[in-house]
């Protein structure tokens, strides 16, 4: 405990004075001079006092016989429930100070008199910029409209351009059919007799080989010899 | 270290007594005067930096029917006090006997993450949240006119009605997107 703290509450007891005479916070001599208004209103500040202890004091004893489990596993639902309430509460309020404002600037407005007509000056000056708004907000619309107009065709104009990209890829794929119908038929009489000469490369290769190992020569020390040997390899034997 | 009770003690005849608790004391004087100036019953206001309060004048001390911490948002510290004096108090104060005041809440450099713990905290603690501007006369009669409303209900002096009947429509609730990052 911080000795400021102790002295700030010491000297900073306040004490409102009374202006109907109250009585002071804890004397019994001053209710003499008291209305019987303040009196009635005191007595009910103590009835609610007592309600209050005595909700209190049930509240110790019931404690014991609620379990804990079941009463945390309740409050989420009674928590809803309250803010339902409060809500509601709070927009009847709000609706119940509207009516009310309205009601007064009604009445208001019936008076005729100086202030009447600066309020009408007001709510007119209010109808017109509701009007404006309103014109600028159809205003806008329209032009949000238009704009999802031109969206759409924008989108109908893509949908067109990827069919008719699609047309012209299909079209370039039959364009280039024919002339490979053409080649065709000289690319593969090419091919077989590509692999004719193949074949008969190979066998010479082997005929050659043959000859080479039978003769017994060492075809390393003639060159020309070497170099036949060694192109020898050049076609693999197939099988 | 004292726990402080709503019921210890006798209520006194045609007064509500209020508690401010601010650790840098600046908007606690002001708000005394302000609150002072009710006529119809005396208010007495009790001051004080921190809780637990001090055991000298425990005797003295009436029933106190309203705790009011005011946290200014500015300051890490006043937040942190107002978090450490609220184990002093008495579970019952909870049912509509404490209020949280936020000074400073329009200032700029405040960080949203700042309010959010205080909203947090209230609404942890089912205690309504009020904000006041202390820097204008205006602001602080404001704040005062409020806190009357909430100590007038809190000391018995509106006829069917009850702390905890009022704290059950003005206690500070979480909104629900207070933990999803904003996509700006």
């Amino acid at each position: 405990m911080e000795p400021s703290d102790s002295v700030g509450d010491l000297n900073c007891t306040m004490e409102a004075v009374t202006l109907s005479g109250g009585p002071a916070p804890d004397s019994s001599t001053g209710q003499k001079d008291t209305s019987p208004a303040v009196m009635l209103r005191i007595k009910q500040q103590m009835s609610n006092q007592c309600f209050e202890i005595a909700v209190q004091l049930n509240a110790g004893k019931s404690k014991r016989s609620c379990s804990t489990p079941e009463a945390e596993r309740e409050l989420p639902d009674y928590v809803d429930e309250l803010e339902r309430v409060k809500t509601n509460h709070f927009n009847s309020t709000l609706t119940l100070h509207r009516m009310q404002m309205w009601h007064a600037i009604g009445e208001k407005l019936k008076q005729n008199d100086l202030e009447a007509e600066a309020l009408k000056a007001v709510s007119d000056r209010c109808m017109a910029l509701c009007s404006h708004i309103k014109e600028l907000q159809k205003e806008s619309r329209d032009l949000q409209e238009g704009i999802t107009e031109i969206q759409k065709k924008r989108l109908e104009m893509k949908r067109l351009t990827h069919e008719k990209m699609k047309e012209i890829e299909v079209l370039m794929c039959k364009k280039e059919h024919p002339d490979t119908e053409k080649y065709r038929a000289a690319l593969e009489k090419g091919q077989a007799n590509l692999e004719k000469y193949k074949k008969m490369t190979i066998m010479t290769q082997n005929v050659l080989r043959g000859i080479l190992l039978a003769c017994k020569v060492n075809w390393l020390d003639d060159p020309v010899l070497r170099d036949i040997a060694m192109t020898l390899e050049e076609f693999p034997v197939s099988d | 270290m004292s726990l402080l009770k709503p019921f210890s003690k006798l209520p006194g005849l045609n007064t509500a007594n209020i508690l401010l608790v601010e650790g840098e004391e600046q908007f606690q004087q002001s708000l005394a005067d302000a609150l002072v100036e009710e006529t119809a019953f005396t208010v007495n206001v009790r001051l004080a930096k921190s809780l637990p309060l001090p055991l000298e004048n425990e005797e003295s001390r009436p029933r106190i029917d309203l705790v009011v911490f005011i946290i200014n948002l500015t300051s890490e510290l006043s937040f942190q006090s107002a978090e450490a004096s609220l184990k002093y108090l008495d579970p019952g104060y909870f049912l509509g006997k404490v209020c949280f005041m936020v000074t400073n809440a329009r200032n700029a450099s405040v960080p949203t993450e700042q309010l959010d713990a205080v909203r947090k905290l209230a609404a942890s603690l089912h205690c309504p949240l009020l904000f006041a501007e202390d820097q204008t006369p205006d602001g602080v009669t404001n704040a005062a006119e409020r806190l009357m409303t909430i100590l007038k209900v809190a000391a018995g002096l509106v006829p069917m009605a009850t702390s905890l009947y009022l704290s059950s429509l003005t206690r500070c609730t979480v909104p629900l997107d207070i933990d999803q990052p904003s996509f700006e």
